[in-house]
C-alpha cells in the first residue's frame, strides 16, 4: 500500500472533522462550550506505544470497525484527565477511592465509557465523513491499566505486519479547563490498503512500509544529539519525547510555549531539505554557558553577551551536525546545513517564521518533535525538526528497507564521532 | 455573537485566544488575543460606536499562493473575512477601522528571502486600502515577537514584546 502527502491530509482531515464531532457532543451532553485546539497524527511502533502509556495510570474506550479502514478505534484518557473529565464536564464527582487499578467505581467506569463512546463515534463519523463510506462500530469495552496490554491488547498482534500504528493525539479545550486524549487506530491492512488506493492523488508516493524509515530517523536523530551534548557539556542526557507528528502548519507555533525562549535556528539543504531549531528555556541556556564557558553568564538578566551567544550557536552547530548526520545515515543521503541563527524571543514568535517558511509551498508538514533532558541539571532542549514534503517523499521513496533494517542494527554513533564537524564545515 | 467556531460560548472573564489562521468577532466586548506572533500578523478591525470588534491571525500574504487552508491564514482573504463578519454583527463599513501587528522577520536564512513579515503586512495594508478601511494605528516589522490583546469594544490594542513593557496603541 501506497502513501503520500494528499493521503496523510485526508486522515488528518478525518482525525480533526472527528475531534470536532466529538467536542460538539461534549458540548451537546454538558452543555459545556468546548472547542479542538491541537490535532497530531503520530505514526508509531508498538514500542512507542507502550512507551506512550509510561507505567501510568490509562484509561480507554475500545470499539472494533466494520468498514472503512477496518481495525480497532481506542479513546484513551490519562487517569487524571479521564477524572477532570467525569468531575467538571459531567459535574460528578468522582468516587473517593484510592488511586490505581481499580479507583474508577461502576458510575465513573460508565461516565467514562459513554463519553469514549461518543468521542469514538464522532471520529468514525468524521471518517464516514471524509471517505464516503459507511463505517459500523461493535458496542464499547472498558478498560484501565498502567501498561499498554489491558487498554489495547497485544500490540504485536495489533500492529501486524504493518509496523506502525496512526495515533491522533487531540486537544479539546472547555471553558475554564482542558484535557487531552489520544486516540489510536490500528487499521486493517487490506481495508485501509483499498482506502488509501481511492484517496491518494496521482503522485508517486511511497510504500506504507518505508515509514518504518520515519521511526529510524526520530531515534537516529535523537540518540546523536543527545550523544553531543553529553560530549560537550558532560551532563548525562535522556530523551524524554521522541515523536513524529503531521500536522497543518499553522499549528507548528501553537505547541510551542509563548515564554521567553533560546533558540538557535538552521535551514538544511539536501535529502530532505528544512529547517532545525533547538529551543531552551533560559535556566538551560545558563547551564549551557557554565558548561562550556567555565564561568557563569555575565549578563543582568537582559539578555547574553557576544562571547554567550557565540557558545550557544556553536553547541547548537555540533546538536545540528549531529542531528542531521543521523538522518543521512538512515535515509543514504548528504544533508548540509546553514550557519546557525541564534534568536532570543517569545518560543512561538520563534518558530512561526519557520512554519511560514515551510507553509508557502505546502498545507501540512512532518515534525519531528524530540525533547532531551539531564539529570541533574536544570537543561531542557526542545528539537524540532520540519523538512519540506517533496524532497521527503523522494528520499522515502529512494530508502531500501533493507538499508533501514541494517541502520536499525548498527551501534550508536560512538561519542568521539558525534561532535565532528558537518559536511559543510 | 462570538465566533471562532460555533458552539464556542463567548466568556467575557477569560480572553480568548486566536490561533494562526483563525478569526474571531464579537459584540459583546469579549477580549482577544494572538500571543507570540513572529512573521505572523495580527489583523484588528473594529466599530468603535457599536462596539464591535474581531481579530484575525494571518500566516501568508495571499490565498493565490498555494491551495487549501481557511480564510484567516491569508492577510488578503483574512481582511476580506473579518470585514464581512463584522459588517454582519451590524458595524457600519465606513465607521470600521484596522490597527496591525507582527509582521516580524526573526531570522536570515542563507539562500531564502525571508520577507515574508514585511509581505504579510503589504498584503493586509493592500487590501485594507481596498475596502476602505483606515489603518489607525500599527506596530509591525523589526526583529522581534510581540503578544497583543485587543478591547474589541474600544478598539484598545495592548503590545507586548519579549524585552519591553506592554503598550497601548
Amino acid at each position: 500500500m501506497k502513501l503520500d502527502v494528499n493521503v496523510l491530509g485526508t486522515f488528518h482531515r478525518m482525525a480533526r472533522e472527528g475531534a470536532e464531532q466529538a467536542a460538539n457532543r461534549l458540548t451537546q451532553m454538558t452543555g459545556v462550550g468546548t472547542r479542538v485546539e491541537v490535532t497530531k497524527l503520530n505514526f508509531m511502533t508498538a514500542e512507542d506505544v507502550q512507551t506512550e502509556f509510561g507505567g501510568r495510570q490509562h484509561v480507554g474506550v475500545r470499539v472494533d470497525l466494520a468498514g472503512g479502514p477496518g481495525g480497532t478505534s481506542i479513546i484513551v484518557f490519562e487517569a487524571g484527565d479521564a477524572r477532570q473529565i467525569v468531575s467538571t464536564l459531567l459535574q460528578k464527582t468522582t468516587e473517593d477511592e484510592p488511586e490505581g487499578e481499580e479507583s474508577f467505581g461502576e458510575m465513573d467506569r460508565s461516565a467514562i465509557t459513554e463519553l469514549g463512546h461518543i468521542m469514538n463515534n464522532g471520529f468514525i463519523d468524521g471518517w464516514a465523513d471524509v471517505l464516503r463510506t459507511a463505517i459500523d462500530i461493535s458496542t464499547p469495552s472498558f478498560a484501565a491499566g498502567a501498561s499498554a496490554e489491558p487498554i489495547v491488547g497485544d500490540l504485536d498482534e495489533m500492529t501486524g505486519d504493518q509496523d506502525l500504528a496512526l495515533m491522533f493525539r487531540s486537544q479539546i479545550a472547555a471553558v475554564g479547563t482542558r484535557f487531552g486524549f489520544r486516540h489510536y487506530l490500528f487499521p486493517d491492512h487490506d481495508a485501509m490498503a483499498d482506502t488509501l488506493a481511492r484517496h491518494r492523488d496521482g503522485s508517486d508516493g511511497f510504500e506504507f512500509e518505508k515509514l518504518i524509515g520515519f521511526d529510524q530517523m526520530v531515534e537516529q536523530g535523537a540518540t546523536e544529539v543527545a550523544n553531543s551534548v553529553t560530549q560537550m557539556t558532560g551532563f548525562k542526557t535522556g530523551i524524554e519525547i521522541r515523536q513524529l507528528n503531521f500536522v497543518p502548519v499553522e499549528s507548528i507555533p501553537q505547541q510551542i510555549s509563548e515564554e521567553q525562549l533560546v533558540g538557535v535556528a538552521f535551514s538544511f539543504d539536501g535529502m530532505p531539505s528544512g529547517y532545525l531549531i533547538f529551543l531552551f528555556d533560559e535556566p538551560s541556556a545558563e547551564e549551557i554557558i557554565e558548561a562550556l564557558l567555565s564561568r557563569p553568564p555575565q549578563g543582568n538578566g537582559d539578555g547574553f553577551d557576544e562571547i554567550e551567544r557565540s557558545a550557544i550557536e556553536e553547541f547548537g552547530n555540533i546538536m545540528a551536525s549531529g542531528f542531521l548526520d543521523g538522518w543521512a545515515n538512515v535515509l543514504g543521503t548528504a544533508i548540509d546545513h546553514s550557519t546557525p541563527n541564534y534568536v532570543r524571543d517569545m518560543g512561538s514568535a520563534v518558530i512561526d517564521p519557520i512554519a511560514i517558511e515551510v507553509g508557502q509551498d505546502q498545507e501540512y508538514a512532518f515534525v519531528f518533535d524530540t525533547s532531551i533532558d539531564a539529570a541533574e541539571r536544570a537543561f531542557d532542549c526542545g528539537i524540532y525538526a520540519i523538512p519540506e514534503e517533496g524532497r521527503l517523499e523522494e528520499a522515502l521513496a529512494a530508502l531500501e528497507v533493507q538499508n533501514v533494517d541494517q541502520a536499525s542494527e548498527k551501534p550508536s554513533f560512538p561519542l568521539d564521532e558525534a561532535g565532528g564537524p558537518g559536511p559543510d564545515e | 455573537m462570538t465566533a471562532i467556531k460555533e458552539g464556542f460560548a463567548p466568556n467575557r472573564d477569560e480572553i480568548l485566544q486566536v490561533g494562526i489562521a483563525e478569526f474571531a468577532v464579537t459584540d459583546e466586548g469579549q477580549p482577544f488575543a494572538c500571543y507570540g506572533l513572529g512573521s505572523c500578523v495580527a489583523i484588528a478591525m473594529y466599530d468603535r460606536s457599536e462596539s464591535i470588534g474581531g481579530l484575525a491571525h494571518v500566516m501568508l500574504p495571499s490565498a493565490a499562493e498555494i491551495d487549501g487552508g481557511q480564510d484567516a491564514k491569508f492577510a488578503d482573504t483574512g481582511c476580506r473575512r473579518l470585514f464581512a463578519e463584522l459588517r454582519a454583527l451590524g458595524a457600519a463599513s465606513k465607521r470600521v477601522e484596522a490597527k496591525l501587528a507582527g509582521g516580524s522577520e526573526m531570522f536570515e536564512f542563507e539562500g531564502i528571502a525571508s520577507d515574508v513579515g514585511k509581505r504579510n503586512v503589504a498584503a493586509a495594508k493592500a487590501t485594507l486600502a481596498e475596502l476602505n478601511v483606515p489603518i489607525e494605528a500599527e506596530a509591525v516589522g523589526g526583529n522581534h515577537g510581540r503578544s497583543i490583546v485587543l478591547d474589541t469594544a474600544s478598539g484598545t490594542l495592548a503590545v507586548k514584546t519579549a524585552n519591553s513593557e506592554m503598550r497601548t496603541i
